[in-house]
């Protein structure tokens, strides 16, 4: 039976960057309102299992609350937190269970930490945060279509998924933490309120996709060239003064220029050290570990990262396949 | 965000001060020395003591019935706060007032409040003010997710932006006003989430964090100060005590409480602090045991000091 | 008759009403799971569910707006509103809508709604938890306004109050929650406008009202030891005034002194002795008196709060300026 999970984050989109830069407004009546249309798509695609993620606001009840469907809808069963743990927490059980794709509702915030459990389960990530290069500005229903769609096995996964790289940050020996778009060194000792906004507090930028027409850190080296998702390298940024500079949209409505002491590729399974400690290394946009004084940390490329739905090429091969259509003749 | 070391001190000294002050005054309630309500500050401290760090005397506050953490995080005096709470002569507020109604306005401190949602208001006419008078003033108005729900709140928060007043909203996000649990209260999960409908930013803060509290209100104040209009800023937290003493709190589960003493703002700073080297166990005896000299002091000032005389009664109606 | 305090009658005077009215609701801050915070509430959301026993936001105006748009939609409102001082918060939607409703609409509608609230000093909750505003409420043409001071006028006035098909405010003396005595059980009312003899006399009247009832009881127990036998009449309702019982109580012992918690200054003594002076100005050998609070905010501390709350010693020393 094909199963669909749905881990909506009801704190995405309300940090400190509507504050600090010009981060938009993303309630959650709004999250509703694009799940239920999700749901209507998944149905359109034929599952019949639905499991979401419990959460505070209940975004998946309400949206349930407007809906008429045949379809199976549950609440995964867990001592919710309130927090990031939930978001991680219900991508391992989704995989666990089996589910054919997990959707996710937030920014690159929520997509990291559900990456990081859901193994190889495909994730279609809607976006709904505030720096958003890893989630797609896409239309509810067509997610809810593409998700069914790979779910039910009727496009299969190698012609409508593609593996990430990820970037994984090593202190002393240890995997710590993984970034899905990038992690940037700052020098700072406290994870404080998150988000980086002071371009002069930052070292050293990580990036393992890249575009010119994308928004954040990763911009920096979009500027400089283009790394799609699954290509097996990173960019690396020694950021400093006086050397050749690159203007970037860093946030919403930041355009910022820095000065570039150094650029270089990285393979996959090459480690970069970070040239600074005590520092704090924010991950994909929002500070996450601190780095004490004397500590050895790097941070290496993986072509192990998070299975991610294409919706494109998803939606191209149902297409080609005539999955939506019998047989039409165009004249 | 920089902050000196002379800073990062300064604030873990102002959380403790406060966390001492109202461990002393439950004490003192219960031995039936404070009369009358008293709301204390046990588990917030991080908000106050955040937000005031980038403030000055020129700023003002309002506060609200839980106000003794917003009065030290000011500046206010302990001596003359205890005093006030044992209602005597020497008190902030000669003991008119009492715990509910403190206020410095030499410190800009537009008092503790005893009606909620009466803040607000207040508030933006104090941003008015400095807006007015050209001073560079900013006013912060602390205010409880209950009081997110009184229309005094949200006409000051319109009337902020239409006027584009120097006026920072930090909501104090505790999940209860008393016994109403905020999911029962509210439709929105985020009281931020309501700055939308003003045209300002709203954002939410870890309020157990107070360097979170500190960077985002920093921003707002900021903002505010360069006449960029008022923001708000909602700091979730939790108070660890009864919404006032005596309360015994039937309507929430002893395992939540557990949870968010887990998240203590005061060992989480020390915590990092003395990681940094900034405090060692011998600095921090020496600030704990200097504070509970300071409440010693206090109270025994407060202790000492006369009652008003029955004369005083009916003045300081009118000026 | 069983004795209970003056909440449990409140608390009885719900239930008894409920169980008979399903029309009836009870609105306001904390008053479902927290059971009210002087716990007048208490055990009505287990009794009678959620529906019927709403815990709101903190928002006064619209606990006293919808009730008072319910209430002209064909509900019966019993609201809360913890402590009179609130009322500010909530002032329009009482004076200017419930209050005003009907006339306004040449007698179409009815707002059968009842809105408790406690009041008075004693407990040093300071000057925005303490007043007593029963004046204001009197000078608002189309409210009744209901002042107890024993359990089971509270708990029959009460009953009476949410029968009446208009808007009635009903205060609450703080100090007289823990205050015992006998109550009639079952349904019973206590009709508005009829003022209680609370203990004769022949020398002096005394009208006092809420918790200055028993203060005006232990200042006449006093006197009576000195051989001044003074009458306490309480009218329980301040609008409609039983205007007649407290003349009848005059014509007898030809001297008045009145007694309230709120400030003397257009307090509702006043109002009580200008009837008095134009009504049965022959029958007083003495000037009317009042024994009231100054014209000042309730003070927090201990000393000057007690200084505020009018004494029995003053009311004595009142009561033997009029016998002289
Ligand atoms: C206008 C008004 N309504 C009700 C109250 C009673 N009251 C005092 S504090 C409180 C709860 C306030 O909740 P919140 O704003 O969340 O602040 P917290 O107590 O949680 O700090 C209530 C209902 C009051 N003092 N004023
Ligand atoms: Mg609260």
């Amino acid at each position: 039976m094909s199963s669909v999970g749905i881990i909506a984050n009801p704190a995405s989109g309300t940090d400190i960057r509507r504050l600090v830069a010009y981060g938009s407004v993303f309630n959650n009546q709004e999250k509703v309102r694009i799940v239920r249309r999700i749901l209507l798509g998944l149905e359109a695609a034929g599952v019949q299992q639905i499991s979401y993620m419990p959460d505070y606001y209940g975004i998946v009840e309400r949206a349930l609350d407007a809906l008429k469907t045949s379809m199976n809808i549950l609440p995964l069963v867990f001592n919710a937190k309130a927090d990031q743990r939930d978001s991680m927490r219900a991508a391992e059980i989704l995989a666990q269970n089996g589910a054919g794709c997990i959707i996710t509702l937030g920014g690159d915030g929520t997509n990291r930490v559900v990456a990081k459990g859901a193994c190889n389960t495909p994730i279609l990530p809607v976006s709904t945060g505030t720096n958003n290069v890893f989630p797609y500005m896409i239309e509810g229903t067509i997610a809810g279509l593409a998700a069914g769609l790979i779910a039910a096995g009727k496009v299969p996964q190698k012609e409508g998924t593609f593996t990430s790289t990820q970037l994984e940050v090593i202190v002393e020996q240890q995997l710590t933490d993984v970034a899905i778009v990038d992690a940037v060194v700052c020098d700072d000792i406290f994870i404080g309120s998150r988000a980086v906004w002071k371009m002069d507090k930052i070292k050293q930028v990580f990036l393992n996709r890249s575009s010119p027409a994308s928004i954040g850190f990763s911009s920096i080296g979009g500027m400089l060239r283009s790394i799609a998702p699954h290509e097996p390298f990173s960019m690396v940024l020694e950021l400093g003064q006086n050397g050749p500079t690159v203007t970037a949209p860093i946030a919403p409505g930041v355009v910022e220029t820095v000065s570039v002491k150094n650029v270089r590729m990285m393979a996959s399974g090459e480690e970069v050290a970070l040239t600074h400690s005590p520092c704090v290394v924010a991950l994909d946009g929002e500070r996450e570990v601190e780095i004490k004084r004397g500590q050895q940390a790097t941070i290496r490329l993986s072509t192990d990262g998070p299975l991610v739905v294409d919706v494109e090429q998803t939606m191209a091969y149902a297409m080609q396949k005539r999955i939506f259509a019998s047989d039409v003749n165009i004249n | 965000m920089d902050l000196t070391n002379e800073q990062l001190l300064d604030m873990y000294v102002t959380m403790n001060k406060i966390r001492t002050f109202e461990n002393r005054v439950a004490e003192l309630f219960a031995d039936g020395k404070i009369p009358g309500f008293v709301h204390l500050y046990v588990g917030e401290e991080a908000v106050a003591t955040g937000v005031c760090a980038s403030l000055t005397d020129q700023d003002y506050i309002t506060s609200t019935h839980r106000g003794h953490g917003h009065l030290i995080a000011k500046g206010g005096d302990i001596k003359l706060m205890m005093a006030e709470l044992f209602g005597k002569k020497t008190g902030y507020c000669k003991g008119k007032g009492g715990s509910m109604h403190i206020a410095d306005l030499n410190l800009g401190i537009m008092g503790a409040n005893g009606i909620v949602g009466g803040g607000p208001p207040l508030a933006s006419g104090a941003a008015l003010a400095c807006q007015y008078l050209g001073n560079d003033g900013v006013a912060v108005c602390f205010f409880g997710d209950g009081a997110s729900n009184q229309g005094t709140t949200h006409e000051a928060m319109n009337l902020a932006t239409c006027w584009k007043l120097p006026v920072v909203f930090v909501n104090e996000n505790n999940m209860y006003g008393i016994s109403s649990c905020t999911l029962n209260s509210m439709c929105v999960p985020n009281i931020a989430d309501r700055a939308a409908a003003y045209d300002m930013p709203g954002v939410v803060v870890d309020g157990n964090d107070v360097i979170a509290v500190c960077e985002a209100a920093a921003e707002g104040i900021s903002r505010a100060r360069q006449g960029k209009g008022p923001s708000l800023i909602e700091c979730k937290t939790y108070r660890h005590r009864g919404h006032f003493e005596g309360d015994p709190c039937a309507y929430r589960e002893d395992s939540e409480l557990e949870e968010w003493k887990e998240k203590d703002p005061i060992p989480r700073l020390e915590q990092k602090l003395m990681e940094i080297e900034l405090l060692t166990d011998a600095k921090i005896n020496e600030i704990k045991s200097g504070l509970q000299k300071d409440m010693a002091d206090a109270e025994q000032f407060a202790e000492e000091s006369p009652f008003p005389d029955v004369s005083e009664l009916t003045e300081d109606v009118y000026t | 008759m069983p004795n209970m305090n003056f909440a449990q009658a409140l608390n009885d005077a719900h239930k008894v009403e409920m169980e008979r009215d399903a029309n009836i609701y009870v609105a306001g801050e904390d008053v479902g799971v927290y059971g009210g915070i002087f716990g007048v509430t208490a055990g009505l959301l287990d009794q009678f569910g959620d529906k019927r026993v709403k815990d709101t936001p903190i928002t006064e105006s619209a606990i006293v707006g919808t009730a008072v748009g319910a209430a002209t939609a064909g509900l019966r409102p019993v609201i809360e509103l913890m402590f009179v001082d609130f009322i500010g918060v909530a002032l329009d939607q009482l004076y200017n809508q419930a209050a005003k409703m009907k006339y306004m609409f040449g007698g179409k509608a009815k707002i059968p709604m009842v809105l408790r609230m406690t009041c008075g000093a004693g407990i040093g909750a300071a000057a925005q938890h303490s007043q007593c505003l029963e004046a204001m409420f009197m000078h608002l043409p189309g409210l009744k306004v209901v002042m107890p001071s024993t359990p089971n006028d509270a708990k029959g006035l009460l009953i009476e109050a949410i029968r009446d098909d208009n808007p009635v405010v009903f205060l609450e003396h703080k100090m007289l929650y823990a205050l015992e005595g006998e109550v009639a059980e079952g349904d019973f009312t206590i009709p508005f406008g009829q003022a209680d003899i609370k203990r004769e006399g022949q020398d002096v009247t005394i009208v006092a009202t809420a918790n200055m009832v028993h203060t005006a009881l232990s200042a006449a127990e006093k006197l009576a030891a000195d051989g001044i036998s003074a009458e306490v009449v309480d009218p329980r309702t301040l609008y409609p005034l039983d205007e007649e019982g407290i003349i009848q109580s005059v014509k007898k012992t030809h001297r008045l002194v009145i007694v309230h918690e709120e400030v003397k200054f257009a307090g509702s003594g006043a109002e009580i002795a200008a009837i008095v002076a134009e009504k049965a100005f022959d029958y007083l050998d003495a000037p009317i008196l009042r024994v009231a609070a100054p014209f000042c905010p309730v003070p927090f501390s201990q000393p000057l709060e007690q200084a505020f709350i009018p004494s029995e010693e003053e009311i004595i020393d009142a009561v033997k300026k009029v016998m002289e």
